[in-house]
């Protein structure tokens, strides 16, 4: 942090602020918590309880990032923290792009685990890994 | 203690801090070995790249001769290796009456990709000179971390100790490919393939700390004066290439950390259900892995890594280029420009490597597209280089013949490229020597001329002295000529359809062995071939030993250079002592204008170093 | 000669040299764990229903975990603010709950939880009705019937697959539906044919871990000679496992199904139970024959603990790391070296505190996607 700030402003508005995000990290734990022994998965279905979990976590840690990591104040980081954002952004982007497409899940499943092949499947040319002949060939 | 003065050296000797403090009786070990000095860093990565540099080199030959002569015995280094290299697991040489298994095939194929890779070519370029050069030309007195910087060499030191010593534990090295793709690298009874993950994780390690510092270097450390447009071509060049190793060699080596797991803790990711290793039962493991998860991870990191390779060469040759021929760098701004967005774009490219796997036409499309497009920079960077020469007055040496060389070397590298970023084309090129011949293009008389470029320009500022002009103008003709007959006739056997990572050298293929075979055989004339890029090969090995000589010889009985920038260069690292002490700078530098500045009009001399404060105002 | 801006912010940057340093390594820490996260989430979507563990964790001990890591970074940014107030009093005590934070964090992780899976067990069998024999014997029906099933689809459903529908799909196997619990004892048999029991008394030699200690057992095995993994059956020529269902487990949704009142000798062909003694009650026993893996919940497990260890393991070695810095920065020379330069330590405790924010902000993901869903 840019020594913008006085000795007063980290004794009184700083370590105020810790406290705050303290309180928040601990709330958003104890509601991720109580919200999934409640069950929101059985009521609700998977992904709600999913969607739910990991937005929580993302303000938890939007908050960990802002204040305890005091990017707030760090925003002459420009490089820095726009290459952080745009990793995340990235690779969000890429793995809708490469696996988004290509996965699909096992609607129709009569196989048995352990003896199925378990890879993605590419639209209709699946590719079988059953048989000894079938591994996948190195290459470049 | 050089003369630059601060502040606080009353804290000095009691203080640890991050750096070191140039005493200058310092002992010999940490003078020259454990130095945090980034010249003698510099100068520790090139030796140990150059020796791989040679060992990738031998591996190869070996490996020539087994395609040329499949099944004879290696001539002289046949009988040693049979003594002195590693058994397979069923208590045999690999290397069996001299002969090359195609074990031994695949353990030295295997490396040779990995250390001209990851322990020759990666170093030398941008570690190496890298460390040596970029503090020199932003004018900083040394690099942002110096023990960091330490770290990271003897990081990098221990990753090819691992290598080196497995190719003489039992089993020997890995055998899986420069790739390593699973599930094959996952289930290869060998210990080798484990010692090529750990160390790759070091190697990993090692160039996140240097990535690290370089970026932080160049941020934090330019000199007063050094703003960021009047920096070389070749630091940006090398602060891209430090952004592509920091953001994906990390994939990879979460990959290296899950096949390790797949290795040593018998886990599944990247093994299917129901996969086979030997016999007819699956394998005992609990499978509901993915093979092409470690392929995504690969080459997530595969393809930044070829541009990792290429970046500092295209700097150098830049550089070189600009000061041979005594012109400003065309299109600077235009080529700094374009390797940010070759950097950018190297990262959603990758799946070009995995046309085969099955993907569905919306992704190839899309890879295919990006491929096409990251096409554009980088002929914008080779166009801006040709027309840097244009109306200059070339002077020709060593340095300069290299760095013209690699220009349509890497061209042709580049253009052959395109047909395998095509996944219609990609269907019958794939894993044939058509794309051994178009990387190596790229890499071999690409990359190392634009190394040797280098080693010949920096050479009289690291030691003092030149290199021999006439045998260093024999070593360039000689390699240009055998890089040629080598790579070439690759193309042709490609086409023809020979497959790489075959060690008879695609001969139960061809129609002469194999009588039976009417269609999709090899003619004789592409086995043939086989013959003549080995011959080359050697005489490449042969024609190599002008420059060691060369080499060794100057640094004690080069002709000593007249002053402290014998090739007029107006870029900082040029404006030190010869060679420069410990701190670099005699003072600190300031600079006052753009890098360079060559036949400026109205100049008294063709060039005006940066540091020139009386400087014509166009410039 | 002295590196410029070690202590101070370079004017156009406005950045000191550690900083950027931290930050950039932070960076490539994104993508480190970004792509362990992505391989979970590929790993995850590309699982085949009943394959993935679910409801497995302990919930609590996570929470309780996720709440002391968050307690220590708080406690580590208090003790950089306390230094730029220029309390080194406040600094150490603050640093001092943070490494007891931390350290509680690993005591939690590696001598609990991780050994509490190495002793936990998955069993599956050969086929259907050798699975049968043995829930029946678990739920302490005389057959696999109806309510037997209901119990078992109830336990089986909140583990893997929460709305039920895989079960009634019917397309996993009743074989592959696997019963946890600890194994106690096992029997070997000489050439008579005569049985002898052993207890499984300790394991790494220590009897704090009283059960078998990360076995595994595959059938796949069996006449495999190259490529073979580790398999503890046939090391000690097992022919039946003794085991104690899982109680914690079983009863969490199943309000005390899993009471087994009998010890029971389950065999496939005769569906007889047979009673021995010995090791307390709750136990069953099921033949070598019957059964097609053991596996504790180790790495080999299954994906979904392949993943939970490379995650929380990579993870832990970030905590290790940070609490032995943290430690040096306690240590004397640490408070000679403040007061030689205390703007350089104060930065050097700020940079060790981002680091450790990110070790929080790792472990602020891995809650929910490895504990809750
Ligand atoms: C003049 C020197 C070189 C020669 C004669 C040479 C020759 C070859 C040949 C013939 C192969 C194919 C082997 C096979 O598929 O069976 C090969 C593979 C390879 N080479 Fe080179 N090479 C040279 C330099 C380099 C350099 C400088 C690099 C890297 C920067 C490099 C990287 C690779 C890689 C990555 C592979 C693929 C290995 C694999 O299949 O896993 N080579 N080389
Ligand atoms: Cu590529």
């Amino acid at each position: 942090m840019a020594d913008e700030h006085n000795a007063e402003w980290y004794e009184n508005t700083f370590k105020r602020m810790i406290y705050w995000v303290g309180g928040i990290l601990i709330a958003g734990t104890a509601i991720t918590y109580v919200i999934d022994k409640w069950g929101v998965a059985e009521k609700y279905g998977l992904l709600t309880a999913v969607i739910f979990g990991l937005t929580v976590a993302t303000i938890k840690a939007a908050t960990v990032i802002v204040i305890f990591m005091h990017l707030k104040w760090d925003w002459k980081f420009k490089t820095i923290s726009l290459t952080l954002i745009s990793t995340v952004l990235f690779f969000i982007g890429m793995m809708w792009l490469t696996v988004g497409s290509e996965v699909k899940t096992y609607e129709s499943n009569d196989g048995k685990p352990g003896n199925k092949d378990n890879t993605w499947k590419h639209g209709e040319h699946a590719v079988g890994i059953n048989k000894p002949g079938d591994v996948e060939k190195p290459e470049e | 203690m050089e003369t630059t003065t601060q502040p606080d050296v009353a804290h000095e000797d009691h203080h640890e801090s991050l750096d070191d403090h140039g005493h200058d009786n310092q002992h010999f070990l940490t003078k020259y070995v454990f130095s945090c000095d980034h010249k003698v860093i510099g100068i520790q990565y090139g030796v140990t790249s150059l020796i791989f540099l040679l060992v990738g080199f031998l591996l190869i030959m070996a490996m020539r001769w087994q395609i040329a002569k499949p099944g004879e015995p290696l001539p002289i280094m046949g009988a040693v290796l049979e003594h002195v290299y590693a058994h397979n697991n069923a208590g045999e040489p690999v290397f069996k009456g001299g002969v090359m298994s195609s074990d031994a095939y695949n353990q030295f194929g295997a490396m040779h990709g990995t250390i001209m890779v990851f322990l020759a070519v990666v170093p030398l370029g941008f570690a190496a000179f890298g460390n040596y050069v970029v503090p020199l030309q932003i004018g900083a007195p040394d690099m942002c971390f110096p023990r960091i910087n330490m770290a990271s060499y003897w990081s990098f030191f221990l990753g090819c100790v691992v290598m080196t010593v497995s190719f003489f534990i039992p089993g020997g090295a890995a055998q899986a490919g420069w790739t390593s793709y699973s599930p094959l690298a996952s289930v290869i009874p060998t210990d080798g393939q484990s010692f090529w993950l750990i160390g790759m994780i070091l190697l990993i390690t090692s160039s996140l700390l240097g990535a690290v510092n370089f970026i932080a270097t160049i941020i934090q450390l330019r000199a007063p004066g050094m703003t960021w447009f009047r920096m070389p071509f070749f630091v940006w060049a090398q602060f891209i290439t430090a952004f592509l190793l920091l953001l994906a060699f990390p994939p990879l080596e979460a990959a290296g950390i899950m096949q390790l797991m797949d290795r040593v803790a018998d886990t599944s990711f990247f093994l299917p259900s129901g996969v086979f290793d030997t016999g007819s039962t699956p394998m005992a493991v609990s499978g509901g892995g993915s093979p092409l998860l470690w392929q995504h991870l690969f080459w997530f990191l595969g393809h930044p890594e070829v541009y990792v390779l290429i970046l500092p060469a295209i700097g150098m040759v830049a550089e070189i280029l600009c000061n041979n021929a005594r012109r400003p760098l065309w299109g600077y701004k235009v080529m700094v420009a374009a390797v940010f967005v070759l950097g950018f774009l190297s990262f959603i490219v990758w799946a070009h490597h995995m046309y085969l796997t099955g993907m569905s036409a919306k992704v190839a499309t899309f890879f295919q597209t990006t491929t096409m497009i990251i096409s554009i920079p980088s002929v914008i960077l080779l166009t801006c280089l040709f027309m840097t020469l244009w109306k200059g007055s070339i002077r020709f040496n060593p340095a300069s013949m290299f760095a013209l060389a690699f220009l349509p070397m890497f061209g042709i590298g580049g253009l052959t490229g395109l047909p395998l970023g095509f996944s219609f084309t990609d269907l019958h090129l794939h894993d044939s020597y058509y794309v051994i011949a178009h990387f190596h293009y790229v890499v071999a008389p690409g990359t190392i001329f634009a190394m040797f470029a280098g080693i010949y320009f920096w050479f009289p500022k690291m030691t003092g002295r030149k290199m021999n002009e006439y045998w260093g103008k024999v070593h360039f003709w000689g390699s240009l000529i055998f890089m040629n007959i080598i790579f070439f006739p690759m193309f042709l056997q490609g086409f023809a359809g020979l497959s790489r990572r075959m060690s008879d050298g695609g001969a139960t293929y061809s129609l002469v062995q194999n009588p039976d075979i009417t269609s999709g055989a090899l003619s004789e004339l592409i086995i043939r071939l086989n013959e003549y890029i080995t011959l080359g090969a050697f005489g490449m090995l042969l024609i190599q030993v002008v420059f060691i000589v060369n080499f060794f010889h100057s640094i004690r009985n080069g002709e000593k250079v007249e002053n402290d920038n014998p090739m007029e260069a107006t870029t900082l690292d040029w404006q030190t002592p010869t060679p420069p002490p410990h701190g670099n700078f005699t003072k600190e530098p300031e600079v006052h204008g753009e890098p360079y500045a060559y036949s400026v009009p109205g100049a008294e001399k063709d060039y005006i170093p940066q540091t020139d404060p009386n400087r014509p105002k166009t410039a | 000669m002295e590196i410029p801006y070690n202590s101070t912010a370079r004017p156009d940057t406005g950045l000191y040299n550690g900083k950027v340093g931290v930050w950039l390594f932070l960076a490539s820490e994104v993508m480190l764990f970004g792509a362990l996260f992505s391989a979970y989430v590929l790993l995850r979507v590309g699982a085949e229903p009943g394959n993935w563990s679910m409801g497995l964790m302990s919930k609590e001990v996570g929470a309780f975990n996720t709440l002391i890591l968050i307690a220590s970074s708080a406690t580590v940014v208090l003790a950089w603010v306390s230094l730029k107030l220029k309390d080194w009093n406040g600094y150490r005590k603050w640093k001092i709950a943070t490494v007891i934070f931390a350290s509680m964090f690993l005591t939690v992780k590696w001598g609990y939880e991780w050994p509490a899976k190495f002793t936990h067990y998955d069993v599956t069998f050969v086929d259907d009705e050798a699975a049968e024999t043995v829930f029946a014997n678990v739920f302490g029906q005389d057959s696999y019937n109806e309510e037997c099933r209901e119990k078992h689809k109830e336990i089986w459903s909140a583990r893997y697959n929460i709305d039920g529908k895989v079960w009634d799909s019917g397309s996993v196997d009743t074989k592959d539906k696997p019963l946890d619990g600890h194994i106690v004892g096992y029997y070997t048999e000489n050439e008579n044919g005569d049985r002898e029991h052993h207890k499984v008394g300790k394991s790494f030699g220590v009897y704090f871990w009283s059960h078998a200690f990360a076995w595994r057992h595959d059938k796949r095995n069996d006449g495999r000679t190259t490529g073979a993994k580790r398999d503890t059956f046939r090391e000690k020529g097992v022919v039946a496992v003794e085991i104690e269902p899982a109680h914690g487990t079983w009863d969490k949704h199943t309000e005390k199904h899993a009471s087994v009142t009998d010890r029971r000798y389950a065999k496939a062909d005769d569906g007889q139970a047979t009673d021995a003694d010995g090791h307390g009650a709750h136990t069953i026993t099921v033949e070598t024959s019957q059964i097609s893996r053991v596996s504790s919940y180790e790495p080999a497990h299954s994906t979904f603990f392949a993943v939970y260890y490379t995650l929380t393991g990579l993870h832990a070695l970030h905590v290790f790391g940070g609490i032995l810095v943290m430690i040096y920065h306690l240590m004397p020379i640490s408070r000679r070296i403040y007061e030689s330069d205390p703007e350089r330590f104060t930065n050097r405790i700020e940079i060790i505190g981002l680091f450790w924010h990110f070790v929080d902000l790792v472990w602020i993901f891995l809650f929910p996607i490895l504990y809750l869903f």
